[in-house]
C-alpha cells in the first residue's frame, strides 16, 4: 500500500475501506452493511451518478474467482472478474456473470419459515413468464429461528446431530468443523454434483497411488505442446474452469513454439472436444486400456527398457477394441513421444467407471514418457491455500452413501443443510428422500426454496452470496496461496441472515460448551479471527501495520494471496514400476446404449434457477431452457427416431423422459444427457424443466468411491410424444412449420 | 427514377481506403464458446430474456451470439472454430439506407451504427438488410418480474416491445470514456476502457479498440494475425476482424 492515493481516489476505488472504517468506529452489525436506496441522507462514499465497487468472491462454484461488483445507490447491477485476483485475473465465466439473477431472483426464500415437509412455497401451475407468483411470506421471526436452532443443539446429543455442508463457502465450512470439535458434533460432511461429475475421489486417489499423496492434480496446460485429454472437460465446467481456459490460450498461443495440439479421447463430443485439434471417438471403457497402449508405443519409439506399467498392453488389440484405427493410435502415440511438452489429463465420464481409477492412473502414468512432473507444462499438485495443511475434498458418493444409511437408521435426530441440494444433486438411487423422512428435525439453510429446503421443517434462508461475508479457499488453478475473500456488495434484500451470526446466537443460548466454543460478538469477528494470522505471514501481496488495516486490505483487494508460490512437485518414483490394468470398464445394465452423463456447461450444478443462463445456447448443440438426449443421426435414422421426440431412457434403476436431438459428434452406439435442469422445486425458471440424468444412476462405485455415472448402458423406448426443444441454430422449423422440414 | 448508376456504387471507398473508428479483432482460435459474453452483454445492455418458447420461434434477444457449425460426418466430424457474432459496426452498413424512420443512423463522430430506439416504428426492414443477421427484435414487452428489474443499468436504455436492437459496442462505456477523458483534458487511452464482452472473456478472445490507432492493441493484433472481415465482398466494411485459426 505504498502507492499514494487521494482522497477521491480512494472514495471511488475503495468503498470497502470506509465501510471497514465503520467496524472500527464500534457501530453494531447493521452498520457494516452499505445501504440500498433510496438514501435520505447519501453516505459520503457514494455520488449521486457515480458507481460504488466492492471486491468480492463468486459462490455459484467452488472455484473461488474473484469479483468486482459495480454498485450505484445500493444495487448491484454488473459483475466482472477481479483483475487482480491471480486466479481469475478479471475474467469471470458465465455462471458468475448470472450471479445477479440469483440474488434479485423472484423465487428466493423471504425470511424464516416453519412449513410442514413437502409443503409447496409457491405455486407450481402458474405460467413461469407472464404468472403471478404470490410472496412466498415468512412466518417465524429470527429470535424464534435461533431459538429453534438452539432447542435442536441441547434437545439431542451431540453425535445425533449433522451437518451437510455445499463445496461453498469455506469460512461455514471452518466455523462449524471447529463447533463440532469443541462440542463433540458430527464432523461436517460436503457434497456437490460438480464434485461427483468431476470424480474428485477418483482423481486424488489415483495421486495417492502413485504419487503417495491425496491431493488434486494440476495440468500446466498453458507450458504444453500436446495435450491428450481423456473425457477431461477442462473448458467447461470442470475444477477451475476459468484457470484452465487461460491455460488452454497458452496452448494455442504459445508465443515462442508451435500452435499446441488438442487431442481429446471421449465417446461424446463435449465444448472441449469440440475445441480439440484431434476428436477420437473411442468405445467407452477402452480408455485405460488406450492410454497403456499409447504408453508401450510412446515408449518403444523412444527407445530403452518397456517400463513395468506399460509391458502387459497389446496395441494392435487395444485399438481394434477401442474402435480406432492402430495407424492412428501409432501416429497420436509417435507424437506424444516426439514432443517434449506433452501432456496426458484424465476425467469426464471416462472416471465414473466400473475402472475408473485405473484410467486415472494409466492416464497420469504418460505423463511420465516426457517426465513432466512437477514441471512447467506438466503435472503438479495443486497448492494447498493459506490456512490450510492437508487437501480436503468433498464426500464421494460412496462416503454420502454412507452418510444417507446414517440418516435413514435414524441415528441423526437433526440436521442442518446448508449449500447443497442433495434430493435433486445426488442419484436417486441413493434414496436421500428416504433418509430424511427418518432424521426428526430437518433445518435448512437454502437461500432458494430448492427441493430440499422444501423437504425440511424450516427454512432459515442464508444471505446471497453477494450479500454475505465469507472466504473461500482456492483449492487449484493457481500456483499462488489464495484465500478468496467476500464480503456484502449489496445490504441484504430479504429478511435473511447469516448462518454463521444464527449459529453463533443459538450457541449463546444453548450455553454450556457451545457458548464457549464460540466467542465471537459476529460472523465478521470469526472471519477475523480467522485471517488474523494471515498478517504475521511473509510473502503476501499488501501488508498491514494492524489488525484493522489488514481486514480492510483483505476486503478490499478480495482476499489474501503471495505473491509467490509454486505447486507441489510428485513423488514420482514408483509411478512406472508398478503393475497398472488394461481391463476394460464393467457396465451396469442390459441397454444397448452407452449412456455419457454430462454437467451442462451454462447450467452446472445450480444455475437452472436463473434465466439468462437457462436461456444462453448449450456450446455444442445450442439448446436453451431444456434437457435433451443426444443421439447419433444414423442410429437416431435405424430407430426410426427424429429430432423433438420424446423418448424414455431406460436404466436398471430408474427412466427419465427427453426430447432427442440428433448430435452429428457422438458415437452410435452412445447416448448423452446433459445435467442441470431436471427440478421439481427451485423457483419458477427452474421447476418443471427437462429431466435430471442421475434419476438413472445406480448406486454401485468404483474403487476411490464415485459413482459409476459413466459407466451404464441403458434402452431408449419410444413414446410417440413430441416436445419442441429450443436452440439458437437452425430456428426456423423448430416448431415445424414455415421453412418446411428438415 | 433512380438507377444502380444514381446510387455512386463507385464511390463506396475499398476496405483499404476506409478507416473506422471502433472496432475489433476476434480470436476464435482460442474462443472456447463458452457463452460467457453473452451472459455479459445481457447484463450490461438490460437484454430482456424471452423464455423458452419465444426462444423456440427464434425471438432470442441475442446482441451477440457463438455460432458454430458441423462440417463433415461421424466419425471424421469436425466441430468448427467458435464463431463470436455481433453487429460489425459497418463502415456501409446495409441496414442504415433502408430504414425508413432514420432509427438507424450512422454516428459520424463515433464511426458506429446506431439504433434510436424512439425513432423505430418496427418496420424490420433493417433485419432484412443485414447480411450478418445480427439485429434481434423486441417482439413482446418481455417481463422481468421483480426485483430483477434492481439489477437494470441506469446507462442503458430498458427498450420496449416493437423496436429493433442490437449490439451498440458498449456506448454508454465509450461515452463515459470519453467524457472523463475530455474532463481531464486528454485522449481515452488504449485499453482505458472496454466492451462488457470483451471485459469478461476468459480466453481474451475479443480485442476492442480503435482501428484507426496502428498502435492500439487492436490494430497491431488485427495486423499480427490478418484478420479477415466477414462477408467483405458485399461492400460492408465491417469493422470487426476475425481469426479463424485451424
Amino acid at each position: 500500500m505504498s502507492k499514494n492515493f487521494s482522497r477521491r481516489d480512494f472514495l471511488k476505488l475503495a468503498g470497502v475501506g470506509t465501510t471497514a472504517t465503520a467496524v472500527l468506529t464500534g457501530c453494531g452489525p447493521a452498520s457494516r452493511y452499505v445501504k440500498r436506496e433510496p438514501y435520505m441522507q447519501m453516505p459520503e462514499y457514494t455520488y449521486n451518478g457515480q458507481s460504488t465497487y466492492y471486491a468480492t468472491t463468486c459462490r455459484e462454484c467452488a472455484a473461488g474467482c474473484g469479483l468486482v461488483v459495480r454498485t450505484m445507490q445500493g444495487r448491484a447491477l454488473k459483475v466482472e472478474g477481479n483483475a487482480n485476483h491471480p486466479l481469475n485475473l478479471g475474467k469471470t465465466c458465465a455462471r458468475g456473470q448470472a450471479t445477479l439473477h440469483g440474488l434479485y431472483n423472484p423465487n428466493r426464500v423471504r425470511g424464516p419459515i416453519k412449513h410442514s415437509r413437502g409443503e409447496r412455497l409457491y405455486a407450481s401451475d402458474v405460467d413461469p413468464f407472464n404468472g403471478e407468483f404470490p410472496d412466498v411470506a415468512a412466518n417465524l421471526n429470527w429470535d424464534d429461528a435461533t431459538q429453534v436452532v438452539a432447542d435442536a443443539l441441547t434437545k439431542y446429543k451431540p453425535n445425533e446431530i449433522a451437518f451437510l455442508m455445499g463445496t461453498a463457502s469455506d469460512h461455514l465450512f471452518d466455523f462449524v468443523t471447529d463447533l463440532a470439535a469443541a462440542t463433540g458434533l458430527n464432523a461436517p460432511v460436503r457434497f456437490g454434483a460438480l464434485s461427483m461429475f468431476e470424480a474428485r475421489a477418483t482423481l486424488s486417489k489415483a495421486s495417492e497411488n502413485l504419487f503417495g499423496e491425496a491431493s488434486l492434480p494440476f495440468f500446466d496446460l498453458g507450458g504444453a505442446e500436446v495435450v491428450f485429454s481423456f473425457g477431461a472437460n477442462f473448458l467447461e465446467t470442470w475444477l477451475s474452469p476459468l484457470a484452465y481456459t487461460r491455460g488452454f490460450v497458452g496452448l494455442r498461443e504459445g508465443k515462442t513454439k508451435l500452435r499446441g495440439y488438442l487431442v481429446q479421447f471421449e465417446a461424446r463430443m463435449s465444448q472441449t472436444g469440440g475445441k480439440a485439434d484431434e476428436w477420437i471417438p473411442i468405445q467407452p471403457g477402452t480408455e485405460a486400456l488406450v492410454a497403456l497402449a499409447l504408453g508401450r508405443l510412446a515408449f518403444e519409439r523412444r527407445g530403452g527398457a518397456l517400463p513395468r506399467a506399460f509391458a502387459d498392453v497389446d496395441p494392435k488389440e487395444a485399438a481394434e477394441k477401442a474402435g480406432v484405427e492402430f495407424e492412428t493410435l501409432e501416429r497420436l502415440a509417435f507424437m506424444f513421444a516426439d514432443k517434449a511438452g506433452s501432456l496426458a489429463i484424465p476425467g469426464g465420464a471416462a472416471l465414473g467407471q466400473s475402472n475408473g481409477l485405473e484410467v486415472a492412473e494409466a492416464v497420469l502414468a504418460l505423463n511420465a514418457i516426457p517426465d513432466n512432473f512437477g514441471k512447467r507444462g506438466g503435472v503438479s499438485l495443486s497448492a494447498l491455500a493459506p490456512t490450510q495443511t492437508e487437501y480436503h475434498r468433498p464426500a464421494s458418493p460412496k462416503e454420502m452413501e454412507e452418510f444417507t444409511a446414517k440418516l435413514a437408521s435414524g441415528e441423526i435426530k437433526a440436521l442442518f443443510i446448508h449449500g447443497v441440494n442433495p434430493l435433486f444433486e445426488l442419484p436417486k438411487a441413493l434414496d436421500f428422500q428416504n433418509a430424511l423422512s427418518k432424521v426428526e428435525q430437518v433445518i435448512s439453510f437454502a437461500t432458494f426454496p430448492d427441493e430440499t429446503a422444501v423437504a425440511a421443517d424450516y427454512i432459515f434462508p442464508d444471505h446471497h452470496g453477494l450479500e454475505s461475508w465469507g472466504y473461500q479457499r482456492v483449492f487449484t488453478g493457481s500456483a499462488l496461496p489464495i484465500l478468496s475473500g467476500a464480503q456484502p456488495v449489496v445490504s441484504p434484500f430479504y429478511d435473511t441472515r447469516a448462518t454463521v451470526d444464527v449459529f453463533l446466537a443459538a450457541a449463546q443460548l444453548a450455553g454450556g460448551n457451545f457458548a464457549s466454543a464460540t466467542p465471537f460478538k459476529d460472523e465478521v469477528e470469526f472471519l477475523q479471527s480467522k485471517i488474523a494470522p494471515l498478517m504475521n505471514e511473509t510473502g503476501g501481496h499488501f501488508s498491514a501495520v494492524d489488525a484493522p488495516t489488514f481486514d480492510a486490505s483483505f476486503q478490499q483487494y478480495g482476499g489474501w494471496w503471495k505473491t509467490e508460490g509454486a505447486f507441489g512437485a510428485p513423488n514420482t518414483a514408483d509411478v512406472l514400476n508398478r503393475d497398472l490394468s488394461g481391463a476394460e470398464s464393467q457396465f451396469v445394465g442390459e441397454g444397448e446404449f452407452y449412456l455419457v452423463p454430462f454437467v451442462s456447461p451454462t447450467l452446472a450444478e445450480a444455475g437452472a434457477n436463473k434465466p439468462w443462463l437457462q436461456e444462453l445456447a448449450d456450446p455444442t448443440t445450442t439448446v436453451m431452457w431444456s434437457t435433451w438426449v443426444e443421439i447419433n443421426p444414423h442410429t437416431a435414422e435405424e430407430l426410426q427416431i427424429d429430432n423433438e421426440d420424446v423418448v424414455k431412457i431406460i436404466s436398471e434403476f430408474g427412466a427419465v423422459e427427453v426430447a432427442v436431438y440428433k448430435y452429428p459428434a457422438i458415437r452410435p452406439d452412445t447416448i448423452a444427457i446433459p445435467f442441470g435442469n431436471g427440478h421439481s422445486a427451485y423457483g419458477r425458471y427452474a421447476e418443471g424443466r427437462g429431466a435430471n440424468p442421475a434419476d438413472l444412476f445406480s448406486a454401485e462405485y468404483n474403487q476411490a468411491g464415485d459413482i459409476l455415472f459413466g459407466g451404464l448402458k441403458v434402452k431408449i423406448e419410444k413414446t410417440g410424444k413430441k416436445l419442441a426443444i429450443p436452440r439458437l441454430e437452425s430456428m426456423m422449423g423448430v416448431y415445424h412449420e414455415g421453412m418446411g422440414e428438415e | 427514377m433512380a438507377t444502380v448508376s444514381d446510387l455512386n456504387i463507385s464511390e463506396v471507398k475499398l476496405s483499404e481506403e476506409y478507416v473506422g473508428k471502433w472496432g475489433m479483432f476476434i480470436n476464435q482460435d482460442v474462443c472456447t464458446g463458452c457463452q460467457a459474453c453473452v451472459a455479459a452483454c445481457s447484463m450490461e445492455n438490460n437484454i430482456p430474456f424471452v423464455g423458452d418458447e419465444d426462444s423456440g420461434y427464434g425471438r432470442t434477444m441475442n446482441w451477440i451470439r457463438i455460432e458454430r457449425f458441423w462440417e463433415g460426418e461421424y466419425p471424421e466430424v469436425k466441430m468448427t472454430q467458435n464463431q463470436p457474432m455481433m453487429c460489425q459496426q459497418c463502415g456501409h452498413a446495409p441496414c442504415e439506407p433502408v430504414c425508413p424512420a432514420f432509427a438507424t443512423v450512422h454516428s459520424q463522430t463515433q464511426q458506429l451504427n446506431l439504433q434510436v430506439y424512439n425513432r423505430c416504428v418496427g418496420t424490420r426492414y433493417c433485419a432484412n438488410g443485414c447480411p450478418y443477421q445480427v439485429r434481434s427484435f423486441n417482439w413482446r414487452d418481455y417481463k422481468r418480474p421483480e426485483p430483477l428489474p434492481n439489477q437494470f443499468n441506469p446507462d442503458v436504455t430498458v427498450r420496449r416491445r416493437g423496436v429493433m436492437e442490437k449490439c451498440t459496442f458498449c456506448i454508454q462505456r465509450i461515452h463515459q470514456a470519453e467524457d472523463k477523458a475530455r474532463s481531464e483534458g486528454r485522449e481515452v487511452a488504449d485499453g482505458e476502457f472496454t466492451t462488457a464482452c470483451a471485459q469478461v472473456c476468459p480466453a481474451d478472445a475479443i480485442t476492442f479498440g480503435r482501428v484507426d490507432n496502428p498502435e492500439s492493441l487492436v490494430s497491431q493484433l488485427t495486423k499480427e494475425y490478418q484478420g479477415v472481415r466477414h462477408l467483405e465482398e458485399l461492400g460492408t466494411l465491417p469493422n470487426i476482424s476475425y481469426f479463424k485459426g485451424a
